[in-house]
């Protein structure tokens, strides 16, 4: 069996990793941007083979497919999905593990996933609008500043997803505060317009949607066009340093409890959770009239006005969260991919260890938002020292060159993974292994992690922001008013603006 | 006790913030703290320091707020004119400001001025911020936290090993951190509150990263939290150490009315610190409380007000007794502590002049009989009246029918810590 992956970071290592394991014992290709090293040296024990390519490049990906005839294809991040990467590569007859493209829009557009949770009234929504230029998005929020509307308090989001950069969350509660937050707002909202000019593949460029706290989890499936399956619960952190302060990344690591649930997220969160992804699922299948097969994960938070809350959705595994449930999975991949292939998932049993993992990422300083600060610098790192301190270590944004040395791409460079009886113990094991250094830039240029995932005081805060939310929505279930918003404005009188967009986008009703 | 408060801005665009106002509104929060200067720092290109007499919003109209450059924002208030933010130019630029006393000198300013020097120095010696201030935490003895901000954009704020004085760090979105003395000021910025820094730790922020590190050894060493923020210093609706001040201060009088009971019509506080006492004694002993005076002009520290002549002018426009709460009327009448007593006994003389039949003084913290040994301005030990006299003195002394202060053993326990997890110097007579 020959099986084809797709993608060069931490997460496709672990998937190749997961493959590796397969009783099939496949023979593994892979191709990616730049050589990871991690990867590459799986793919030579399998006796498969390697090429560097755009993954972007679909006609490029499925001719190595076919030219190494494999068996089917895995694809690891997102960008190939909406490039239509599985779409070329069915077209040649190979199967592909990976969201087509017109179904991969639920992660590539943010204001398409959303409008589609809208038009089928799918449970946990955000109120949103987006807008195409900077003036016209200004021009709306200035109308409303001094109105008692949702559009007070808003997420600044590129409206297309961006390798997760360029969220702002910016409150206007402090009034006096007002004149220097509302600058920033104006000026985040050009920058988003200008950075979206580069990918040129999506029209509305600004989105904006209303503001929530509460903890945030992530819930990764597989999907086959008939069933979704869950796996465990993995939380996810995004902002860049320890505190949880600092710019968003991609995710700077993640943890997992014992089994299928956070410490803080409980089996009936889950249940809707899932309830969500799947009614996601059969929506887009039902406006596109494909098949998923794939992975899908809904990144999910806890919020008052609706509980369970769809934040947004990857057509693929997280990363770093990817790595947690590939390093947790008993069940061999390749049987589930087949499964995948001949929707059949609802019959074969997927089983993951009960066993809590944290995963963290190391970056070189200038990630996330000064990528060049991070590019190129050689890298040094102990693998040994790893192993024997009881971790695993995953290749991220590191390149294998010709002479055997390595560089770092600016990217999030390593993860490294810990099992333990619980996040804290595994977290534990991790500060114990990197207090040695094992991995180093050999030009002095800094690496940072955050030291602070998993530990006993994140889950201990995760867990009181966690109850807080639950007593809120929990009544507002129990008074029937879930989901339930009033606006005010002081020339039109009360707003409904749910039900305001429900008209606008004219629900579909099954 | 001066408040000290740091804000840094991270991500794309962070040149972009002005946080001169930011800083302002946090000072005002941390005002309680220090009343003699105020001082607003940035960054921008080089470091700018903006130090000026009196409150905060006295000292900073909306013209110099505005005036003030700068994305990165260092703040500072002190109760004397004698500690200001300390400037080094050799061999590295940098300032700093800081709340307690390193143990260097005898005198609070140059001990401030030995650490920022040291730790200049050090920073250029090492070449890495964090390590160098671990260093010179390390060395230096004394119960103290800092921040200072580097012409190299670093902002660098710690504990000393016992964490005596507090800090707390706080963010805003993806795009703030910030470490500030107590965890109101980030409340009042709109921030999320999210941990103190430990004892004996450093926590630098640069344009790229925030790093962490503790002094080896200090997670064994007993903390020795400064008792005074919980009784009196900090703000209420603060949290220090993971520890409610507010939750504190209800404790310390349902420890009052167990220690020291008392039959009484009505409970009052004197505003505004001991207003929780007063809650705390009324839901125990089952004593009503009542609103017993209305506050005039600024909320002034009283008892760090520097004359005593200022005092006397401060305690009469500050409490004016509401004589339809107490004529008549046998009071419990609870205050946060006495240094000299003298606010204490004008209030009692007012209070019965205003119609008060007995009044039972409750005092919501130990005697206070020793001087600060970390800059606290309390007045030297001879004219601390606790010192001299005992409880049944005092109250003649005052005026008070009955006069009682909480034992240290009940301040522990409402703070919820041993005693030896906290310093205790205040309350205790050093020869």
């Amino acid at each position: 069996m020959k099986v084809m992956g797709v993608g060069g970071g931490a997460r496709e290592h672990a998937l190749a990793e997961a493959i590796a394991r397969s009783t099939h014992s496949p023979k593994i290709y892979w191709v990616s941007e730049l050589r990871n090293p991690g990867i590459y040296r799986i793919v030579k024990q399998s006796g498969g083979e390697y090429a560097l390519a755009r993954t972007t490049d679909a006609i490029k990906v499925a001719e190595l497919a076919e030219k190494w005839n494999v068996d089917m294809v895995v694809i690891g991040p997102e960008e190939p999905n909406f490039h239509g990467v599985p779409d070329e590569v069915e077209k040649r007859g190979i199967p592909c593990i990976g969201a087509k493209r017109s179904l991969s829009i639920i992660e590539m557009s943010k204001a398409e996933m959303r409008r589609l949770q809208w038009r089928f009234n799918i449970p946990g929504k955000l109120l949103f609008k987006t807008y195409r230029s900077y003036e016209e998005a200004i021009e709306d929020l200035e109308k409303h500043a001094d109105t008692l509307t949702w559009l007070q308090n808003v997420a600044l989001k590129p409206a297309r997803q961006a390798g997760g950069k360029g969220v702002k969350v910016v409150e206007d509660l402090q009034v006096y505060l007002r004149s220097e937050k509302k600058q920033f707002k104006k000026r985040h909202i050009r920058w988003i317009e200008q950075y979206m000019k580069k990918y040129g593949d999506i029209e509305e460029r600004i989105l904006i949607e209303e503001k929530v706290w509460g903890p945030e989890y992530t819930l990764q499936c597989f999907v086959d066009g008939r069933t979704v399956v869950g796996m465990p619960l993995v939380q996810d952190n995004k902002h860049a340093y320890e505190y949880d302060i600092g710019p968003e990344t991609g995710g700077m690591g993640s943890y997992t409890g014992r089994g299928y649930l956070l410490p803080f997220i409980t089996k009936e969160e889950y249940d809707r959770s899932l309830e969500i992804v799947k009614a996601m699922v059969d929506a887009i299948q039902r406006i596109t009239g494909e098949r998923y097969h794939g992975f899908i994960a809904g990144q999910m938070m806890l919020t008052e006005i609706e509980g369970p809350t769809l934040i947004e959705m990857y057509s693929r595994l997280g990363d770093p969260e990817g790595v947690n449930v590939m390093a947790m999975l008993k069940t061999d991949i390749v049987d589930i991919f087949e499964a995948i292939i001949d929707e059949r998932l609802s019959k074969i049993k997927i089983e993951f260890a009960e066993v809590a993992t944290v995963v963290k990422a190391m970056a070189p300083k200038g990630y996330p938002d000064f990528r060049d600060l991070a590019k190129n610098h050689p890298v040094y790192v102990d693998e040994k020292a790893i192993e024997k301190a009881g971790c695993k270590l995953y290749w991220g944004s590191v390149h294998l060159k010709e002479d055997g040395s390595m560089v770092t791409g600016g990217s999030r460079m390593i993860e490294i993974l810990a099992f333990g009886e619980s996040p804290q113990q595994a977290s534990i094991k991790i500060e114990r292994c990197l207090s040695n250094r094992p991995v180093r830039l050999l030009d002095g240029w800094e690496l940072f992690y955050r030291s602070d995932i998993g530990s006993e005081e994140m889950i201990r805060k995760r867990t009181e922001i966690a109850e807080r939310v639950r007593r809120l929505y929990k009544y507002r279930e129990e008074r029937g008013i879930l989901g339930k918003r009033v606006d005010w404005h002081p020339k039109i009188g009360k707003i409904d603006p749910v039900k305001n967009l429900l008209d606008e986008l004219k629900v579909i009703r099954s | 006790m001066p408040g000290i408060l740091g804000i840094y801005p991270f991500g794309l665009g962070r040149e972009n913030w002005r946080l001169a106002r930011f800083v302002y509104y946090g000072l005002l929060a941390l005002q309680h703290r220090g009343q003699e200067i105020a001082s607003i720092i940035t960054f921008d290109k080089e470091l700018h320091n903006v130090t000026k007499k009196g409150f905060v919003d006295e000292a900073f109209d909306e013209k110099t707020i505005n005036s003030i450059p700068g994305f990165i924002g260092v703040g500072f208030v002190s109760p004397t004119e004698e500690q200001t933010p300390i400037e080094v130019s050799n061999p590295l630029g940098l300032i700093l400001v800081g709340d307690g006393k390193p143990e260097l000198e005898e005198d609070v300013r140059e001990s401030w001025r030995a650490f920022a020097e040291l730790l200049a120095e050090e920073i250029d010696r090492t070449k890495n911020a964090l390590r160098a201030a671990l260093n010179i935490i390390e060395k230096v003895n004394g119960g103290y936290s800092f921040i200072a901000l580097t012409e190299n954009q670093e902002l660098i704020a710690g504990r000393d090993v016992h964490g005596v004085k507090p800090l707390e760090v706080g963010s805003l979105g993806f795009d703030l951190g910030a470490v500030a003395s107590e965890s109101s000021a980030l409340d009042v910025l709109g921030m999320e509150h999210i941990a103190c820094v430990k004892p004996g730790e450093v926590v630098k922020f640069d344009p790229y990263s925030i790093e962490r590190g503790r002094v080896k050894g200090a997670d064994k060493v007993e903390p020795k939290y400064c008792s005074f923020e919980y009784v009196y210093l900090a703000r209420p609706d603060s949290i220090i150490n993971d520890i409610p001040i507010y939750k504190v201060r209800e404790s310390i009088g349902v420890m009052l009315a167990k220690e020291h009971p008392v039959k009484a019509d009505i409970v009052i506080g004197i505003p505004e610190t001991a207003i929780p006492f007063a809650l705390g004694y009324s839901k125990s002993s089952g004593i009503p409380v009542s609103l017993g005076f209305v506050t005039t002009g600024r909320k002034v520290r009283t008892a760090i007000k520097p004359s005593i002549f200022e005092r006397l002018v401060g305690v009469q426009l500050k409490l004016n007794p509401i004589k339809c709460v107490i004529d008549g009327k046998d009071i419990v009448l609870i205050d946060d502590s006495v240094v000299r007593g003298t606010t204490l006994r004008n209030t009692v003389w007012n209070l019965k002049r205003k119609g008060a039949r007995r009044v039972h003084v409750r005092i919501g913290s130990p005697s206070l009989v020793s001087s600060c040994p970390y800059g606290i301005e309390i007045p030297p030990p001879d004219e601390l009246i606790a010192r001299a006299l005992d409880e049944r003195e005092i109250a003649e002394v005052i005026g008070a029918d009955t006069f009682s202060f909480l034992s240290i053993e009940s301040l522990c326990k409402a703070i919820g810590l041993p005693c030896n997890r906290l310093c205790l110097s205040c309350w205790r007579r050093r020869t």
